[in-house]
């Protein structure tokens, strides 16, 4: 059955073999990974993961093989009516069969496809350098992102939604336990994997402490997720006067908002050479240090733009909810800091004043 | 066909590791224990040139309260010796003792102070399990520190004015950590968080003192932020093993040419 299923994709599709993961060699120089380490990163992957195909989930990291083996695959459905390979079928053309955001299309849309590879989610529910929880990913499957190429998939299944969002778990502890495996490579130089020390040193590090941040929010919410206190219910008068705070912290020195989203919300604030984790490494302080980082990536470098509150169009949401979460925890891998506090770090903004931010912010959108 | 991975070791690429080196011996006039259990690694790094002109960084945020200081470059700082200034020093064998006076002495924090629109200092350590990050504030502008160890949770941190922050790595990390402020792109640091006291960083003179080692051959690496490993014919892969006796192990002066510090 499976023979024939593959044999089916082989012919029927014209591809001619199924699809492998890309390994990632991201910012590295490629004349400083031979051959021989390239293809023992990948067998010690493979080892690991498995394939696009077959994905192999190790125990140890508390991931939910069924719905992982839903997502892969090649797009099939079932005798019994079950939809399989919903990755591929729905993702994979922006994201990549690997998710590194580098599909297909992914040079057609601004900002990129999330490549999934950092671990890092830039809307969540919960603090400044946590995981998101699943909640968080589905959230995103079902809204999409406003003004952004990712659309709603508020029509799938729950079973789909479950498989995407566990497989993009997947994706993302496969692609933080390669990099560190790939870095590990070329630091090392004459290391080199696939023996009994890589599973200790490289799955049980990176895999398995990827595996436990994923699982913390979930465990323990009340120390990673942020829940915004209800917004006061204001009379007009106290709207306005709200309004007004929020004018007054966000102009202020130590909220710093108008440095990238300018002195009237408009995105135009004077620091304007933006980027986030994922194209910063393509930057270097010469143009010339550019241009050779640059080729070091599959994709070019893609400026970030602070987002301009009078268009109205809130990436992670419009509710004054999603607004709240985005000042106090931050935008994760993007220049946006979490403005609440957080261990060790007071914050800049106390709840209510957050409130006010948000108000004001709302109020240049019109929407308040 | 099999799944089975084909077991393989690869020969190392350097295999001809430098030869073991063996200090001068010197009298142990600066060990660190009254006995002979232990040995301290000293040396001095110089920028083998003319001491470079540390060019002006562009400031142009903040510029009311930045705009005044004459910001420079800090990635290569030679002193007016030629000495070889924020060369990490460290070591790179298992650990297998540490003095308990380096134990008992370390100070509780490292300190990132904010001053003048700049990191001061450029250029940490920390020992993770006794210390932690102590992050000031004595500009009077907000002030952000970010920062992505691996294996370790990231951080992107406000610092408001007249504020403070600590912080808590939870992972040792095999070189480096870069830090940046989001709000102004000059402004750079490093810290390098391990999980024991043998880091050292070279002065604006280049020496480096390394206290309290243990005793036996030793391997050490060398990073510096213009050319990551420290590479050069003896050091392969910026690497040095070096047979710790009791006592002062003097490296000597050690001079570097110009050209590995150059911007690629």
């Amino acid at each position: 059955m499976v023979f024939f299923s593959a044999a089916l994709v082989v012919s029927g599709c014209g591809q001619s073999e199924s699809p492998g993961f890309r390994i990632n060699l991201d910012g590295y120089d490629p004349a400083k990974v031979s051959q021989a380490q390239r293809e023992a990163i990948g067998e010690a992957m493979e080892e690991f993961f498995g394939t696009p195909d077959v994905p192999r989930v190790p125990q140890e990291l508390g991931l939910d093989a069924e719905r992982i083996a839903v997502a892969a695959g090649p797009v099939e459905g079932r005798a019994d009516g079950a939809q399989h390979g919903v990755y591929r079928q729905h993702c994979a053309v922006c994201h990549g069969i690997s998710g590194d955001g580098a599909g297909a299309l992914a040079t057609t849309v601004d900002p990129y496809p999330r490549d999934f590879r950092l671990g890092v989610f830039k809307y969540t529910t919960t603090r400044a350098g946590a995981k998101p929880l699943r909640s968080d990913l589905r959230r995103i499957l079902l809204r999409g992102i406003p003004s952004t190429g990712m659309p709603s998939y508020a029509q799938l299944t729950d079973r789909e939604l479950a498989a995407l969002v566990e497989y993009v778990v997947y994706l993302s502890i496969r692609g933080e336990t390669e990099r560190y495996l790939v870095q590990r490579v070329i630091d090392e130089g004459e290391y080199l994997p696939l023996g009994a020390d890589v599973k200790e040193e490289v799955f049980d590090e990176a895999a398995v402490w990827a595996a436990e941040s994923w699982a913390a929010p979930e465990q323990n919410p009340e120390d990673t997720v942020v829940v915004p206190p209800p917004r006061p219910e204001y009379t007009p008068p106290q709207r306005a006067a709200s309004i007004e705070r929020g004018k007054q912290l966000y102009a202020s020195k130590n909220s710093q908002c108008v440095q990238c989203h300018g002195p009237k919300g408009d995105g135009d604030g004077e620091n304007d050479l933006l980027y986030d984790d994922w194209n910063k490494p393509k930057i270097g302080v010469t143009p010339e240090e550019t241009a050779r980082l640059a080729r070091l990536y599959r994709l070019p470098a893609q400026k970030l733009r602070a987002r301009n509150f009078r268009e109205g169009a809130f990436r992670g949401g419009g509710n004054p909810e999603d607004l709240y979460l985005r000042v106090y925890a931050g935008i994760k891998g993007t220049p946006m800091p979490a403005a609440g506090p957080q261990a060790g770090a007071g914050g800049v903004l106390t709840p209510e004043e957050i409130w006010d931010v948000v108000n004001y912010v709302l109020s240049l959108s019109g929407r308040y | 066909m099999s799944n089975k991975v084909h077991r393989r070791r690869f020969l190392s690429q350097t295999a001809a590791v430098a030869a073991v080196w063996t200090a001068a011996a010197k009298t142990p006039c600066r060990a660190l224990a009254a006995n002979d259990s232990w040995g301290d690694l000293t040396g001095r790094l110089v920028y083998d040139g003319a001491a470079p002109e540390r060019e002006r960084l562009v400031v142009d945020k903040d510029v009311d309260c930045c705009g005044k200081f004459d910001i420079r470059d800090e990635s290569l700082m030679v002193g007016a010796d030629g000495g070889l200034m924020n060369v990490y020093v460290y070591l790179r064998s298992k650990v297998r003792a540490i003095p308990p006076e380096l134990q008992k002495t370390v100070e509780k924090q490292v300190l990132l102070d904010n001053r003048d629109c700049i990191f001061i200092p450029h250029c940490m350590k920390i020992w993770n399990s006794r210390q932690e990050f102590y992050i000031k504030n004595s500009d009077p502008v907000a002030q952000n520190v970010a920062f992505s160890p691996d294996l370790d949770q990231p951080a992107n941190i406000v610092i408001p004015v007249d504020t403070d922050a600590t912080w808590k790595f939870n992972r040792p990390q095999r070189k480096p950590v870069p830090i940046a402020c989001n709000y102004h792109p000059w402004e750079s640091a490093y810290i390098f968080p391990v999980d024991h006291p043998y880091v050292a960083i070279t002065g604006e003179d280049g020496t480096f003192t390394i206290r309290g080692l243990p005793l036996g051959e030793l391997e050490f690496q060398f990073w510096h932020e213009r050319t990551d490993f420290l590479e050069t014919r003896d050091w392969p892969r910026g690497r040095l093993t070096v047979a710790i006796r009791a006592g002062l192990n003097d490296l000597g002066t050690i001079k570097l040419p110009p050209v590995l510090f150059a911007k690629k």
